[in-house]
């Protein structure tokens, strides 16, 4: 795999071979072990055989990871149970071992076919990634796909210590589907893309601050992103969580009543937002002049 | 049942400690002897950034003033706001910091219990109440991720299809019975029971590590995650 791929057209396998170093992924529970969701044959559904995680161990420059990658392709990366097992065991071994974990995700959030099983397990990798920040192990989200961190999944990334994005990926909870039958088409127009991508794409997410990092779409920036990241942790302390509710708290205020993306991106500082709209990662990076904490 | 006689219920006369507004509740009550932190939600409402920030924000309060403070959460709530401007503003980083500020207070030696009261759906339940050591419901709470018809409408496989499987699946059914079964919820109290004595036990046993995944599989509604 070369690494002059788009990152955001790879698979989850093409994904974690061209991110880490050459020969060194051993993945835990692969396909050939068959452990698989119970729930779909009973909906005439096709099961996969790895129920659309990829889990292992790697090392990422030299340095060893935990990493985890969503299949897009699989029900839209969606938990069910055993992927959610997956999931919170690998996150369960990084803390026991203090190892980083990397979690590249590709998901709408919880597989509805398999109901409150999956929304319980996001529960538990969400317990199992806090558990991973009291010992100060990184836990790492990379959001760079198309289907993005939805619903449960998109909350989940939000309790990692760090988020990189591309401006390909987006984050949220409710989709641009869901809201359009909530709101009407006139609120959000959902086969509007660029609207879409400018309320919940990696450009905007990185410019409020919700996500740390906007890597290029290919996996040598990705790679190198993670690997910035490695020795870092965010450990919660009041004063920290102080500092983030008054961010929060300021930005409901001073964007609250505002529903165009445009008059966001511009009271962010983004002058010329065709321009920005157009720039690479690193150019957009540039204008942002964001204050990296 | 009404807020006010709800929270009677669970906290007798302290409960004029807790402030509702806007279908959230903040406070500070008394459930016996003990003292408690609760936030919570009531009237099935939706959940936006501002008040997940709410909830968050007491919980700084109590971590802040009232150290090692029992914290209870009430649920009563439908889910997320579908909205853009919402989405806009990064509603799952509010969530994500709401579960920040409840993961904090467990590490400085807060015990979480919720009890989900009514509507427990989705990214509303996932935000705060399901983090809790310790879960239980009223039978007649609604717990689950979607109801049938939501289900049904997005996965484009029938309704009555889905109502026959979740007779067998306990994931598939909405409600505090079949949660339980799947290790989601320790205890269910049926409406005879003293809200009150119930809430002080679950905090007494409230313990830290996540026991859910074991309880499934006991329980036989949830075999694989283990």
């Amino acid at each position: 795999m070369s690494r002059a791929s788009l990152f955001h057209e790879q698979t989850a396998r093409q994904r974690i071979a061209s991110l880490v170093d050459p020969g060194t992924f051993h993945e835990f529970l692969p396909p050939p072990e068959r452990v698989m969701s119970p729930y779909l044959p009973l909906l005439d559904i096709p099961v996969s055989f790895d129920d659309g995680l990829v889990i292992g161990r790697a090392c990422l420059g030299g340095k060893p990871v935990y990493l985890a990658a969503q299949v897009g392709q699989f029900v839209g990366g969606s938990i069910g149970e055993v992927h959610g097992a997956k999931l919170t065991g690998l996150i369960q071994s990084a803390a026991r071992d203090a190892i980083p974990c990397v979690l590249v995700v590709e998901s709408g959030g919880v597989r509805l076919h398999e109901g409150s099983s999956g929304e319980i397990a996001i529960s538990e990798a969400m317990r199992a990634i806090f558990e991973c920040r009291a010992k100060k192990v990184p836990t790492i989200a990379v959001i760079g796909s198309d289907i993005g961190a939805y619903g449960g999944m998109g909350i989940l990334t939000t309790c990692c210590d760090f988020r990189i994005m591309t401006e390909h990926g987006r984050l949220g909870i409710s989709g641009p589907i869901v809201i359009e039958k909530w709101m009407g088409k006139q609120a959000y127009d959902s086969s509007n893309r660029a609207l879409v991508w400018k309320t919940s794409g990696g450009k905007t997410k990185y410019l409020i601050g919700d996500a740390d990092m906007l890597a290029g779409d290919d996996a040598g920036s990705v790679a190198s992103a993670i690997e910035t990241l490695l020795g870092k942790s965010r450990p919660l302390t009041l004063a920290g969580l102080k500092s983030r509710h008054g961010d929060l708290d300021s930005r409901l205020k001073t964007f609250g009543k505002t529903s165009d993306p445009h008059e966001l991106w511009s009271g962010l500082g983004i002058k010329d937002t065709p321009q920005a709209s157009l720039a690479s990662a690193k150019e957009f990076v540039a204008l942002a002049k964001r204050k990296v904490k | 049942m009404k807020t006010p006689a709800l929270l009677q219920k669970f906290f007798g006369k302290s409960a004029t400690g807790i402030t509702v507004k806007d279908s959230l509740l903040t406070g500070y009550a008394r459930v016996g002897a003990q003292e408690v932190c609760v936030i919570g939600t009531c009237d099935g409402t939706y959940i936006n950034n501002a008040a997940a920030l709410r909830l968050a924000g007491h919980i700084l309060d109590c971590i802040e003033n009232r150290p090692k403070l029992p914290i209870v959460m009430l649920v009563d709530s439908a889910g997320q706001e579908p909205n853009r401007t919402a989405e806009m503003l990064g509603l799952a980083s509010y969530f994500g910091h709401l579960l920040s500020c409840l993961q904090l207070a467990r590490q400085n030696g807060h015990k979480l219990v919720t009890v989900a009261t009514g509507k427990a759906i989705g990214g509303a339940f996932l935000c705060y109440g399901m983090f809790g050591d310790r879960i239980d419901a009223l039978d007649s709470a609604s717990l689950g991720l979607m109801p049938i018809e939501a289900m049904s409408a997005v996965t484009k496989i029938p309704a009555p299809v889905l109502e026959k499987l979740s007779r067998t699946m306990p994931s598939l059914e909405f409600g505090a019975k079949p949660f339980s079964l799947l290790g989601g919820v320790e205890e269910v109290w049926s409406k005879t029971d003293d809200y009150a004595a119930k809430l002080a036990q679950a905090i007494a046993a409230a313990s830290p590590a996540d026991n859910r995944a074991a309880l499934g599989k006991k329980r036989g509604g949830r075999k694989l995650a283990l």
